[in-house]
């Protein structure tokens, strides 16, 4: 009898605490529901006021000119935004990304906080890195861009962080580069002391076989210092990981000479053998293609691959050039745009950022004869239509066979590019 | 009848006197707007490079005076060799075209060559320093035009030999490159001088009284000509010397880079992304001041101990220095000169339309219009900018020039020597030192008027050299005319309108392509003052070299020789085609 009370008591109660629990949890999943759905409302309302202001507006967009493909793809963008927002985007074509950097610096300095001249900049690593140190970046604007999704930024952390450094929504992705190395077939005739080097220590032996026909460009040109990097992080693989891990941290006064050294113990090799005997350097990469053309030297390399076919059909290059990427790894990275915290348009460029995420923007630049810059996006996140987008055609004999990255290298972190480049101007930048 | 006569009598009384008020009032201020005009933005840029030098940078939070800047400068590898690279291409480069200069002017005076190497070298005048670089670097480069030549029939490269040139050490490719393109510049002001009609004839008559005392051209030129030709051609070449020392675009191009040139140096620092290197740069950039400074001093200086040194043998009576050889020498140096010059145009006209074009071939494998097609596609918007910011700061220029020689004349005394030294101010004083500067006056006065911006900066650039062109032209206009004129009752204001602007006509148009040419080729300061966002032919050209491809670089150019050279053609040509009329 007390027993049956009791379970029915028990099965009561329990009745009750199961109702309970399923009201409890059905409220709460409305509640996350709605909060869900609020938040992305609030996205949505935030998209629609920046579509609203940014419209028939100017969007000065900072960005590296020197080259007529990229020139060509930033024109096509500018008419695309044109009919779609009547955004004027006008390419501002530096010859250096610190120039916009300066500019932003100049204006805060003279307080002018609100009417910038830099809208857009094409930015990553060293730039941004100062930019963000000196607060000249607009800040989490670029995760709530709507095609920003399109990165599968949970899965992808390359959209988030430039060079190991958090981006916090301050730059949008616009692409991804290697580095990719180039030869011309005439000059290296597969011979016993002339064949194709695919290992830094191959290359060191190659250009003491061939003297003169190997360089890089003087940091702190972007490409000569990746080529710094990837023989850091080369020199670098078969070392402990405590000294690894180093390259990942900020380059502080107690680790800099230990991880160094082996760099600057190759340099000391390297640099009698080379172009000039090493005592004098180009100044950029395209100057290091030009004398590739001008058969003064003979193996290259690009952070952009596509630009190596596109230049053999502009003629810049002879027939005879190859592309080939190392087989001890290609040092990778992700550039980005960025908005100065004093943008004029900052809705605008907003807007344009979120253009040149778009599947049409960054299929059209992945092309080969276009751009040729790989595209940011997942392609598990885009709609079989949007796929379709990206399919490719039969590649030029001078571009990069197709996987031919077996393995890429990931970017020290930026402190290092300072501890490089004042060790090198020490050493190098002073030739007696 | 009467009421038609009444209202011309009205028109022209009140009326005219108001405007000869206005006029005379305008002609009156003109030389205090001009040196306003050129001081406050040189020495507001010098005080804003300054500040920072000595460690004020509130950008950078840096609010204490100090000397780290300085410390900081000291103690970059390499300042000596910087140091000795900028005042060693400086001095010896302007050395060598000045002397090249003297003596093409001696062994080809009163011959009718030396009008047609005037006119064969006029041309490079207007070249911008960019492209003239890029001209020269191709033809030294071991895969250049010279090796080309050679290869591989005599020299058996089959590939590019490892070179020198450019990027020497010693800086023998900036000395190369400044010497072919200062040489012209040289030669036309002192033909500019020479064409004056009253000194002009002076010396050609003393020049035959010379020689028909026996004396060798040579000689002659150098004993009777020089003394009165060098004090007018003593702002040019201090002009030539204080750019040579601190320019950027041929050391960038042609000079070595570990380490560059001073300027060069400062430059790169200044974009450096190491913010703080700011504070260096400043100090480099007073560094840099004081080099060109210090050079100027040094060639005044050398003036008088060649002075003190040689004013015996003008009068010691020697006819005769070897004359013979140096006439064959100078004859084999012009031809070498006008050689290398043709040589490297012709190489820029190749790579314009090139398609493969792989060493040793000496000419292109193709030819295609592709770079031509391509460069155009997109150059509407630089050219538009180009031409419009040339045509408006050269407008502004020569009325402001015009208003300040009219104010000489009206009060009838020179401008005072002070002005007349400020208007040189911007060519003297480098502009690397105080550019960087000036913007920061911008960016902080008006930082959206970027177009405004450029134009005021140009016209820095712009002012001394239509000022130089057009003051000789001015000071020796018969005043006979306007005092008849006056006499007649003319105001001011009509006489400055109706009778000596006409006779002007031509020396005004040579002014206003001068002008032009200025203008067009300007690159840091299209760059700086326009914040970048002002492209004209000159600033994509710099970008291109210093970036793509050799063969569009040429098509830029190419472009921008055929713009300044449109002007000069049009300001040759105009005067003649307008008073064909006049004269028949």
């Amino acid at each position: 009898m007390h027993a049956s009370k009791f379970w029915q008591a028990a099965t009561r109660y329990g009745f009750y605490c199961v109702a309970f629990c399923i009201c409890l949890i059905t409220s709460l999943s409305t509640f996350a529901n709605s909060n869900a759905q609020n938040m992305s409302k609030d996205l949505v309302t935030r998209w629609k006021n920046i579509e609203t202001l940014g419209n028939n507006q100017s969007v000065y967009f900072y960005a590296w000119g020197g080259d007529a493909q990229i020139n060509a793809y930033i024109q096509w963008a500018a008419q695309q935004v044109k009919t779609k927002y009547n955004i004027n985007l006008v390419h501002v074509k530096l010859s250096d990304t610190s120039e916009a950097v300066s500019r932003v610096l100049a204006e805060k300095s003279a307080h002018n906080n609100d009417q910038g001249s830099v809208d857009l900049v094409w930015i990553n690593g060293a730039n941004f890195a100062t930019m963000s140190e000196h607060a000249l970046l607009l800040k989490q604007w670029a995760n709530k861009l709507p095609h920003f999704a399109y990165t599968d930024p949970a899965n992808n952390p390359a959209v988030n962080f430039d060079f190991g450094i958090p981006t916090n929504g301050m730059e949008a992705p616009w692409g991804q580069a290697s580095l990719t190395f180039y030869y011309d077939s005439i000059a290296i005739n597969k011979q016993a002391n002339n064949k194709l080097p695919t290992t830094l220590n191959e290359l060191l032996n190659w250009s003491t076989q061939n003297p003169g026909r190997f360089s890089y460009p003087k940091p702190p040109d972007f490409l000569g210092m990746s080529f710094l990097k990837y023989a850091l992080v080369v020199l670098h693989q078969q070392s402990s990981e405590s000294i690894k891990v180093q390259l990942n941290q900020a380059a502080t006064a107690n680790n800099t000479a230990q991880v160094l050294t082996p760099l600057w113990d190759f340099l000391n090799k390297l640099h009698p053998t080379l172009w000039r005997g090493g005592t004098h350097f180009m100044q950029s990469g395209a100057q290091m293609r030009r004398l590739v053309d001008d058969t003064e030297l003979s193996i290259a390399f690009t952070f952009s691959a596509p630009e190596v076919p596109a230049a053999v059909k502009r003629y810049d290059l002879p027939k005879s050039i190859r592309s080939y990427a190392m087989a001890d790894g290609s040092l990778s990275n992700t550039h980005f745009v960025a908005i100065a915290y004093n943008a004029s348009h900052p809705q605008s460029a907003q807007l344009v950022a979120n253009f040149l995420l778009s599947p049409k923007a960054q299929a059209q630049k992945q092309k080969a004869h276009i751009w040729g810059d790989k595209s940011v996006l997942i392609q598990s996140r885009l709609t079989p239509e949007q796929q379709a987008l990206f399919k490719t055609a039969k590649p030029h004999p001078s571009a990069l066979p197709f996987n031919s990255i077996k393995r890429t290298l990931s970017e020290p972190h930026p402190s290092w590019v300072n501890a490089i480049m004042q060790g090198w101007q020490t050493r190098y930048g002073v030739s007696q | 009848m009467s009421v038609v006569s009444n209202k011309v009598a009205a028109s022209h009384g009140p009326h005219a006197r108001k405007s000869h008020d206005m006029f005379s009032k305008i002609v009156k201020l003109s030389p205090r707007f001009l040196l306003v005009l050129l001081l406050l933005p040189v020495l507001g840029g010098l005080i804003s490079v300054l500040l920072p030098a000595f460690g004020y940078a509130p950008a950078l939070d840096q609010t204490t005076f100090g000397l780290q800047g300085f410390t900081m400068l000291w103690q970059t590898p390499g300042l000596v060799n910087m140091a000795m690279l900028s005042i060693g291409t400086g001095l010896i480069s302007t050395l060598l075209a000045f002397i090249i200069t003297l003596m093409i002017l001696a062994a080809f005076f009163n011959s009718p060559w030396l009008n047609r190497i005037q006119r064969l070298l006029s041309p490079i005048l207007v070249i911008p320093h960019a492209a003239a670089a890029i001209a020269v670097g191709f033809l030294i480069a071991p895969s250049g035009m010279i090796s080309r030549i050679i290869s591989p029939w005599l020299s058996g490269w089959e590939l590019a030999p490892n070179g020198l040139f450019p990027h020497d050490s010693f800086g023998i490719s900036i000395i190369l490159g400044l010497t072919l393109k200062e040489l012209p510049f040289l030669l036309l002001m002192a033909l500019g001088v020479l064409a004056q009609p009253e000194l002009g004839k002076k010396l050609r008559q003393q020049h035959k009284v010379a020689l028909n005392l026996g004396y060798c051209p040579m000689t002659a030129f150098f004993k009777v000509i020089l003394p009165s030709l060098y004090p007018l051609l003593r702002l040019p070449i201090l002009a030539v010397l204080a750019y040579a020392s601190a320019s950027v675009e041929m050391p960038l191009i042609l000079g070595p880079n570990t380490p560059p040139t001073l300027a060069v140096a400062i430059m790169h620092w200044f974009n450096d992304v190491d913010l703080n290197l700011r504070i260096k740069a400043s100090a480099g950039a007073l560094l840099q001041l004081a080099l060109t400074g210090g050079l100027l001093a040094l060639w005044l200086g050398g003036e008088k101990a060649i002075k003190v040194l040689f004013s015996d043998s003008l009068t010691n009576g020697v006819r005769e220095y070897g004359g013979f050889y140096w006439q064959k020498l100078t004859v084999i140096l012009t031809v070498l000169v006008i050689g290398f010059i043709l040589l490297s145009l012709i190489a820029l006209i190749l790579w314009s339309v090139a398609g493969f074009w792989r060493f040793p071939n000496a000419l292109p494998e193709q030819f295609t219009l592709l770079h031509f097609k391509s460069a155009l596609m997109q150059m509407s918007n630089p050219l538009f900018n180009t031409l419009a910011i040339g045509l408006v700061t050269t407008v502004f220029a020569i009325t402001v020039t015009l208003l300040c020689l009219e104010s000489e004349q009206l009060s009838d005394k020179p401008i005072s020597r002070f002005t007349s030294l400020i208007i040189y101010l911007p060519l003297l004083v480098p502009s690397i030192a105080f550019l960087f500067g000036l913007v920061w006056i911008q960016q902080w006065v008006n930082n959206q008027a970027a177009f405004f911006n450029v134009v005021f900066t140009h016209l820095l650039f712009v002012l001394p050299y239509v000022f130089l062109s057009l003051a000789s032209s001015y000071r020796r206009l018969d005043p006979r005319f306007a005092r008849v004129a006056a006499s007649l009752g003319a105001a001011p204001c009509k006489v400055f309108f109706k009778v000596k602007l006409p006779q002007l006509f031509a020396p005004i148009l040579i002014a206003a392509a001068l002008g032009l040419a200025i203008s067009f080729g300007q690159y840091l300061p299209t760059l700086l003052a326009g914040g970048g966002r002002i492209a004209t032919i000159t600033t994509e050209a710099v970008t291109l070299a210093n970036g793509a491809s050799r063969r569009t670089s040429a098509v830029y150019a190419i472009m921008q020789m055929a713009l300044p050279l449109i002007g000069f053609i049009l300001a040759w040509g105009l005067p003649k085609y307008f008073f064909k009329s006049a004269r028949v």
